[in-house]
């Protein structure tokens, strides 16, 4: 019997080795584009409801061509895509966070996007080099986006300001004129600690000249522009005129509607939510680019479109990508979504082109920095996360904090 | 994790009934059992015989085929879910897998202990415990403690709404992690929650219970008392049921108060459910790691960073497996340290 368990076992376990290797090897011959072939996708979010029916129209111009579109919750995107890497079943198409194209360039995964077919000239700058790793190109931008300035216009007329913000001094005295003159508890909300407050952190850092990682791919937080904007970040809690505390997850629309949170950094898709969710906000509320220090330069965001390197249809998904990222299916998806388009010339006609408000978007990611795309970025933030804390806690000097932070990033980028 | 209980029943429980030397299922035994207690009898002796593997040739061939065959699903699951992580956790505890072994395994290097050498000198790592620790000594005698007063309240005190209240006491337990951190949320929040709304009434200014360094932790200690003083109180309430009442009417007649009874009889004869409830809400809160997770992310300045959150972190934010895995490792020991020793203790004292 003894004996008996141990050999089941240790056949178990050769099995398992066995079915967990096997999954590893699924690569077969390549697909032309003209067969009849389906097409799996990976969407996040909203998207991924959307692009189903983006793929029945697809359908019905290519009626050799199945797309079968799987939405994927953003909350579960990361593990769910690192675990399908490791088994070697990733989809043939994925939808990719920015910040996630380093991670998946280093488990070498993905296929390098074909230059010939896409142009790098017809995307924004940003979007484009999101997808860029070490001077090769993994994704191909699909849709962009950029935090600006969402502010209280009727608040501000009340505290006596009419315009908003040009710099970094205009924003300050609005956000003391909001708080002291008008009837709002904080000036502004920028995000005090927690995960990805730098997020919240980048419009300044990135308007001042500063970096977290230069060119080279070297750590480069200790310069005087990290800590001028460090110090600038920190004053608004010092004085203040952003709270010190905050819970994990807190949206400031609600207190943006009650008037508690005049101002907050944020991007495109608040534009939605505030019609849809706050309809008696309407005419009372407006946006602007970032109050500049030596630029306005603003984050860019966004999603990229990743070809698997496994995949046997990686004809048919190319001509997919075309077909999403071109200047009508852009535009068309706007329609949709109101994810603003990664592509240029899908910006030259309709509301893309008259609505005031996209164009403010459109000039703040003509200029927007993207993160570079680091295996480690992840890591490389939540240094940067604890530097920004330690500053608006009180707890270190901008000097120490950037310091500390730079000696950390060193260690990791090398 | 107030299933901990469930997880650490369900392989011990399996291991017997799979292992050898004990007979899984009775086999012929109970077949024959059905017809009359004479022919029960015998069968059951046969089958301890066979059970020991000295019965006859062939009674233990269709024995064995049968008992494997039955706990093979058992078996697969046991070997895929549990052995083999915890094998290849170990063995990866000894390299630096990272990132890219993800999809090239066999790229790791061997590093030895270095994982474990660089833990003891990781601040952050040495926080985490502590802070674990914290939770640990504060939140298990307030469970335990709380758990069998209500539980002895239920059974002596209160006849009307008996069920009504421990449906109420044990509702937490059932409740997914996700709404009970909403509610929560809005107990504690600093500006429009409940406990905030009944001090201003009071004229005073509720502290930020989740955003102090100070108070972050306590907050949390709090919400995972309430959400396990249910798991606890059942365990009380049976282990309470089953005191004879006879024992508790000798008591009543030689004149014991009320006091004198819960503590010279109903505690001592509780032990073994106290031993058992004590032990596993301790493991329960060694692993604590959905209260930080959904209310405070470990914030603020690391002041609610539990032992198995650091580890969530260091291997599915940062792909550091190798570390994390030697994390579980040392969790894993503490644990198993702990547990022995509160089992030594708690035994001793029933003597």
């Amino acid at each position: 019997m003894h004996r008996a368990a141990r050999t089941a076992s240790v056949a178990i376990a050769l099995a398992t080795a066995f079915a967990v290797t096997a999954c590893g090897s699924s690569a077969g011959d390549e697909v032309a584009a003209d067969k009849k072939q389906t097409l799996t996708v990976w969407a996040m979010g909203a998207e991924g409801e959307k692009l189903a029916e983006v793929a029945e129209q697809y359908k019905k111009a290519n009626p050799n061509i199945t797309v079968k579109v799987t939405p994927v919750g953003w909350d579960v995107a990361h593990q769910k895509l690192v675990s399908a890497a490791a088994a070697g079943k990733l989809p043939d198409v994925a939808q990719m966070g920015g910040s996630y194209l380093g991670e998946f360039t280093e488990l070498g995964v993905l296929e390098p996007v074909d230059t010939k077919t896409f142009d790098k000239k017809d995307f924004f700058p940003a979007g484009w080099q999101q997808g860029e790793v070490d001077g090769t190109s993994y994704g191909v931008p699909w849709y962009v986006d950029t935090r600006v300035l969402y502010y209280r216009t009727d608040l501000a007329k009340k505290a006596g300001v009419d315009k908003p913000p040009a710099d970094w001094k205009g924003l300050r005295d609005m956000a003391s004129a909001l708080r002291d003159k008008g009837d709002s508890k904080w000036g502004i909300y920028l995000q005090p600690r927690g995960l990805d407050t730098v997020q919240s952190f980048y419009p300044f850092l990135y308007s001042a000249g500063g970096e977290i990682v230069d060119k080279d791919g070297k750590a480069a937080f200790d310069s005087p522009a990290t800590v001028k904007a460090l110090k600038e970040y920190g004053a608004y809690m010092k004085d203040g005129l952003s709270t010190k505390s905050s819970q994990p997850g807190y949206d400031p629309l609600k207190d943006f509607n009650t008037g508690d949170v005049p101002m907050f950094f944020s991007g495109p898709w608040i534009s939605t939510l505030i019609k849809d969710q706050y309809p008696g906000l309407k005419g009372k509320w407006g946006i602007a680019p970032v109050p500049a220090d030596k630029t306005s330069t603003s984050m860019a965001g966004g999603s990229s479109l990743v070809i698997s390197k496994d995949s046997p249809h990686k004809a048919a998904a190319k001509e997919f990508i075309q077909y999403l990222t071109d200047a009508k299916g852009q535009a068309d998806w706007f329609e949709r979504t109101s994810d603003l388009p990664a592509n240029t010339k899908a910006w030259e006609s309709g509301e893309l082109a008259d609505n005031p408000d996209l164009q403010v978007f459109k000039k703040q990611m003509e200029t927007a920095k993207t993160s570079p795309a680091l295996a480690k970025w992840t890591e490389v933030t939540s240094k940067v996360d604890a530097a920004i804390e330690s500053v608006t806690q009180g707890k270190a000097s901008a000097e120490d904090a950037a310091e500390k932070a730079q000696s950390e990033i060193e260690n990791l980028v090398k | 994790m107030s299933t901990t209980s469930g997880k650490a029943a369900v392989p011990v429980a399996g291991v017997r009934g799979g292992g050898p030397g004990t007979a899984p299922f009775p086999a012929t035994g109970s077949k024959d059992g059905h017809d009359d207690g004479r022919r029960r009898g015998r069968g059951h002796g046969h089958e301890r015989g066979r059970g020991r593997g000295r019965g006859h040739g062939r009674g233990m061939g269709v024995q064995n085929w049968a008992g494997w065959l039955f706990s093979t699903p058992f078996l697969v699951l046991f070997t895929v879910f549990m052995a083999f992580p915890i094998v290849a956790t170990l063995a990866m505890s000894f390299t630096d897998f990272g990132l890219r072994n993800v999809t090239r395994p066999w790229e790791a290097n061997f590093i030895g202990f270095e994982n474990y050498t660089k833990l003891f000198g990781d601040e952050k790592f040495l926080k985490s415990l502590f802070n674990t620790g914290y939770f640990v000594v504060v939140g298990v005698p307030l469970t335990i403690f709380l758990g069998l007063l209500v539980a002895v309240l239920l059974n002596n005190g209160i006849d009307r709404a008996r069920t009504f209240f421990r449906v109420g006491f044990y509702a937490p337990v059932v409740t997914s992690i996700v709404a009970v951190a909403v509610v929560w949320r809005f107990v504690l929040d600093p500006s429009d929650g409940l406990i905030a709304g009944l001090c201003a009434e009071l004229g005073l200014t509720a502290p930020d219970f989740l955003g102090s360094e100070t108070l972050a932790m306590p907050s949390l200690i709090a919400m995972a008392v309430w959400r396990n003083l249910g798991t606890v109180m059942v365990l009380f309430i049976a282990g309470l049921q089953a005191i004879p009442t006879e024992v508790r009417e000798a008591a009543k007649l030689d004149g014991a108060s009320a006091w004198q009874e819960l503590r010279r009889i109903t505690v001592p004869l509780l032990r073994p459910t106290l031993l058992y409830a004590t032990v596993i809400t301790t493991i329960g809160y060694l692993n604590v790691f959905e209260e930080p997770f959904v209310m405070t992310q470990g914030g603020p300045s690391d002041s609610t960073l539990t032992v198995s959150l650091n580890m969530y972190r260091e291997g599915f934010n940062f792909f550091h497996m190798g570390y994390a895995s030697a994390m579980a490792y040392v969790l894993f020991v503490v644990i198993m340290g702990i547990t022995v020793l509160q089992l030594r203790l708690l035994k001793d004292n029933t003597k």
